[in-house]
């Protein structure tokens, strides 16, 4: 059940990705498929800037995903209780959001 | 005009007798088939309305009735031959590691193949579902939890952790999650301080160097209290030589030696 491969984020407005997770632990399911899933070619393709850095822990910490904005926004997904298609859509809402807000600037300036 | 034919016939089917209508509905000369849509004659709407297809439904809807748990014991020959195989992989390989998989370019992975069978290290793709019962049953329980997503296995019999770390570092897409060298299990931490080990011989070296240390020693800490008295009665003797050029030779040096 490839779901999430039809959600599309597209990661122009993104600087970069860190997933930390403990892999020992019970609750990293989503997180772990969240990973999986950016690192997809499509996704990869929208942006070839943007570093995704996989944080593997043994220390029970909580699974985290921090996103960084590239205008200094910072996003950060506690993973323990969400699941993989939730994070990718609230990643792919706030994305599509920034994107048309880039867009508009740049028409604005370029009449 | 049909009535009165019934009536003269007196029973039997009253169509049967080649009956033309007289009045045949022919105005406009619209045919059965036409390329526009007709409505059905309205006998034939009342045929198509009651024979309708009605789906076959059960009296109570399957989800009031409790859940059957279907046992699924298929259990393929293929399914074994993996199961067998991955048993092998546990049994004859000293090293495991595993490492998590996002997908990554084809050439990259014949590459990272490459690289990795120089140093003996094979690449395994592993399927969860049959990976899981495995290790379940056999002393892996605690490898379970690590099975989540796609996973690929580096299997190797011998333990060559730095030149695997570093082929890993240049491929950004596999994360290493966690080994088990020598039937120990390690997080990533630990690989990386059994990278930063120094081999076997060495460590061995450094065993054999310590415990041979204190043995060096006891010999001189034994003498010692007697050789420091030797020494001090030594310079007591060039003193009193030096003070009194001449003097007979003190008895007090073979004395103390005879005391021990």
């Amino acid at each position: 059940q490839k779901m999430a491969s039809k959600i599309r984020v597209v990661l122009r407005p993104v600087k970069s990705i860190v997933v930390r997770f403990c892999p020992f632990e019970s609750n990293v399911e989503s997180t772990r498929k969240f990973l999986g899933y950016i690192n997809h070619k499509k996704i990869q393709a929208t942006n070839r800037n943007c570093e995704v850095t996989a944080d593997v822990r043994h220390d029970g910490s909580e699974p985290l995903v921090d996103v960084m904005f590239a205008d200094g926004e910072r996003l950060v997904m506690k993973g323990a209780n969400l699941t993989t298609i939730e994070m990718l859509t609230a990643l792919g809402s706030r994305c599509s959001a920034k994107d048309l807000k880039e867009e508009q600037k740049s028409k604005k300036r370029s009449p | 005009a049909p009535a009165a034919k019934m009536a003269a016939l007196g029973g039997g089917a009253p169509w049967r007798r080649g009956w033309l209508p007289a009045l045949q509905l022919v105005r406009r000369g619209s045919k059965a088939v036409t390329r526009h849509w007709k409505a059905m004659h309205f006998q034939r709407q009342k045929l198509m309305a009651v024979t309708e297809y009605l789906r076959p439904r059960p009296a109570v809807p399957p989800r009031c009735l409790a859940p059957r748990k279907e046992v699924v014991e298929e259990d393929n020959g293929g399914v074994r031959l993996l199961r067998r195989q991955v048993e092998e992989v546990f049994r004859d390989n000293r090293m495991i590691a595993v490492c998590q998989y996002n997908s990554m370019p084809g050439e990259d992975v014949v590459l990272m193949r490459h690289y990795l069978r120089k140093h003996n290290i094979e690449v395994k793709f592993v399927l969860n579902e049959i990976v899981r019962p495995v290790l379940s049953q056999s002393k892996y329980k605690n490898l379970l939890p690590l099975f989540v997503a796609r996973n690929i296995l580096l299997v190797s019999p011998e333990t060559k952790v730095k030149e695997m770390l570093r082929v890993l570092k240049g491929v950004p897409q596999i994360n290493l999650l966690g080994a088990c060298i020598d039937d120990t299990i390690l997080s990533r931490q630990g690989v990386e301080n059994f990278a930063k080990l120094p081999s076997l011989e060495t460590t061995q070296g450094q065993t054999v160097g310590a415990l041979a240390l204190l043995p060096s020693q006891t010999s001189s800490l034994l003498q010692r209290g007697s050789a420091h008295l030797a020494a001090l009665l030594d310079q007591h003797i060039r003193q009193l030589q030096a003070g009194e050029p001449g003097s007979p030779a003190d008895p007090t040096p073979p004395q103390s030696s005879g005391d021990h």
